[in-house]
């Protein structure tokens, strides 16, 4: 049985079909990287399954139990956590502060979340961070505090869209270690949109490709910078002859 | 047990805070020692009833961020449940004043439930028609004294039972107590999950939800709590004043006031609410005074409010004790 599956999903917006009759699944410890054009529907997929938008028709499948159309409190109550390519910055709560809320999740003791949270914030290497509120923050420290706030709910799938943009190269790479770590030492499934190419490529052990809503195709990376299609709609020749 | 300590335990404030806390507790301990005509006494005795309201409707406007103003609501129906039920049944004030609370609790998660599927601009208006609509029926009810309001009978002798003293200074000291309940409450409360979760949903109401947090839930959970303190105040104002009627207990003007004093002291913070009432009541009682003897500057008090609300939003949205945090820091 796959860890999550997605059936037939379609999500309308009155004219724009942002998900054309989507179907992928996922097995459990993979990486899975989601690649496309702007506009492809990647984010929107995303918020269908972790319940944002509510789709149109189609199914979402987590762990046997059938989550279409749950709140994303839901959703994450069931195991899956997220991280927004848009991060609001703001100014009301510490960063230790916004990884407890994630904490709570799984406690009502606040010694314990400030302990769980503080321990993640280790695992990161932000310690450093705490006291700090995201406003004050790069937007590198940005990212990771998104994703050390969705590590504390203590997800088994983490889904994540578009960590590495606005990264210089530098921060990109430590950020893919980081996925990495994530990856090898809690044993979380991961999920990602990206757009940067040296994130996507080296660390997903399959891609799936959206373009205009449809997926248009999927498989392993070394298969996927040579599909005709993909390349075409999203990678350019460019690319492609650089490989 | 770990509750009670959170409650008491005040270390995490600055030194400057501990020391004005104590200075401040000591100050009202011997206040009525210190001589105050009644005119003052009733200023600081409504200073601490509006921080009581305030400091509970911090939970919800303030921690939670949400824009209410509809309390009045629920000082009305601790109000009338502790007047109705002492004119009709002689029902003792320390049993009419929980039932109160308990009506007030049930009534806010009926009300509350439809009403935070709203958000923003029409949350706050549509609070705002609860409780005109609330009080429009108490204006109209016959059996509840209707426009006219109700007189509370008056005891020959004080009567602990039913709250009834000739002094002020017994009111005084209960509103003291029930202001320091408030305030060990909303101490345990900013650090709680729920205090949290809300301060969260104020942040980022997406991203709260992306970790696990129902926010419909948790803002009912918090405009109850708020609607409770603020019935235990009604339920004051019904003894202290042994008359209440719609326009006292339920106008729009008095959720004004209490969203107004909590955002001029501070939203969200621990002592805001407590500032902002030390602020606007003598200024109102000031105002009101020196209004009823000018009959035709009626409204000028609200133009004041709003040109203060201004100011301060304008310059440092998280109230007084925002600026005075940001002094601290330099
Ligand atoms: N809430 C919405 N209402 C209406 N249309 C929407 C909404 N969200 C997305 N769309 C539309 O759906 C399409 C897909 O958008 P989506 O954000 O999913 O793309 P994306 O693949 O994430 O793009 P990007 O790489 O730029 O983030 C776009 O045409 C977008 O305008
Ligand atoms: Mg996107």
């Amino acid at each position: 049985m796959a860890f999550l599956e997605v059936n037939d999903l379609v999500k309308d917006f009155g004219g724009v079909v942002a998900n054309n009759h989507v179907s992928f699944q996922i097995d459990q410890g993979e990486i899975i990287g989601l690649i496309g054009p702007n506009g492809a529907g990647k984010t929107t997929l995303f918020n269908c399954v972790v319940g944002y938008h509510k789709p149109d028709s189609g199914k979402v499948i987590f762990k046997e139990k059938e989550i279409t159309g749950f709140k994303p409190f839901m959703t994450n109550r069931e195991g899956i956590g997220r991280t927004f390519q848009i991060m609001k910055v703001t100014a009301g709560m510490t960063v230790l502060e916004n990884v407890m809320v994630g904490a709570f999740c799984r406690t009502d003791d606040r010694n314990l979340a400030k302990v769980e949270a503080a321990a993640i914030l280790g695992f990161l290497g932000l310690d450093s961070l705490r006291a700090y509120h995201l406003n004050e923050l790069p937007i590198a420290s940005q990212k990771k505090v998104g994703l050390a706030r969705a590590l504390a709910t203590q997800p088994e799938l983490l889904m994540l869209d578009e960590v590495a943009s606005g990264l210089n190269p530098k921060e990109t790479e430590e950020m893919v270690d980081l996925l990495k770590k994530i990856h090898r030492d809690k044993r979380i499934t991961l999920f990602l949109i990206e757009h940067v190419m040296e994130v996507v490529m080296p660390i997903s052990q399959r891609v799936i490709v959206l373009d205009g809503g449809e997926k248009i195709a999927e498989g392993l990376p070394k298969e996927i910078v040579k599909n005709e299609r993909v390349i075409k709609a999203y990678l350019g020749e460019k690319y492609a002859k650089s490989l | 047990m770990e509750t009670l300590r959170d409650a008491f335990d005040f270390r995490d404030f600055s030194k400057p805070e501990k020391v004005g806390f104590v200075i401040f507790t000591l100050f009202l301990l011997v206040f009525p020692w210190l001589g105050a005509g009644s005119f003052v006494k009733a200023v600081v005795i409504q200073f601490l009833l509006f921080s009581l309201f305030g400091m509970g409707w911090n939970t919800i406007g303030g921690y939670g961020g949400q824009v209410e103003l509809g309390k009045a609501q629920y000082v009305g129906i601790g109000a009338y449940t502790v007047a109705l039920a002492m004119v009709w049944w002689k029902i003792p004030f320390w049993v009419s004043m929980p039932i109160g609370v308990l009506i007030a609790l049930g009534y806010s998660f009926i009300i509350g439930y439809p009403l935070f599927r709203l958000k923003g601009h029409y949350f706050a208006i549509a609070t705002i028609c609860t409780s005109l609509v609330l009080q429009d029926i108490f204006i109209n009810w016959k059996l509840v004294g209707a426009a006219k309001g109700i007189e509370l009978p008056i005891h020959e002798h004080p009567d602990f039972l039913y709250m009834q003293f000739k002094s002020d200074t017994y009111y005084f000291y209960f509103i003291m107590a029930l202001f320091y309940v408030a305030i060990f409450y909303m101490n345990w409360f900013r650090k709680s999950k729920l205090g949290y979760q809300l301060r969260m949903i104020k942040e980022d109401e997406e991203a709260a939800e992306s970790l696990g947090i129902d926010a419909r839930w948790c803002k009912i959970k918090a405009y109850s709590i708020a609607s409770a303190f603020v019935a235990v105040g009604g339920g004051f104002l019904a003894v202290y004043n042994l008359y209440i009627d719609p326009y006292s207990v339920m106008d729009l003007d008095l959720s004004i006031k209490i969203a107004l004093m909590a955002m001029l002291g501070g939203a969200g913070s621990m002592w805001g609410p407590i500032i902002g009432s030390a602020f606007l009541v003598p200024l109102d009682r000031f105002l009101g005074s020196w209004l009823g003897a000018h009959k035709g500057l009626i409204g000028v008090d609200f133009m004041i409010y709003s040109a203060l609300i201004m100011i301060v939003s304008a310059y440092q949205p998280r109230g007084i004790w925002g600026i005075i945090e940001q002094f601290r820091k330099r």
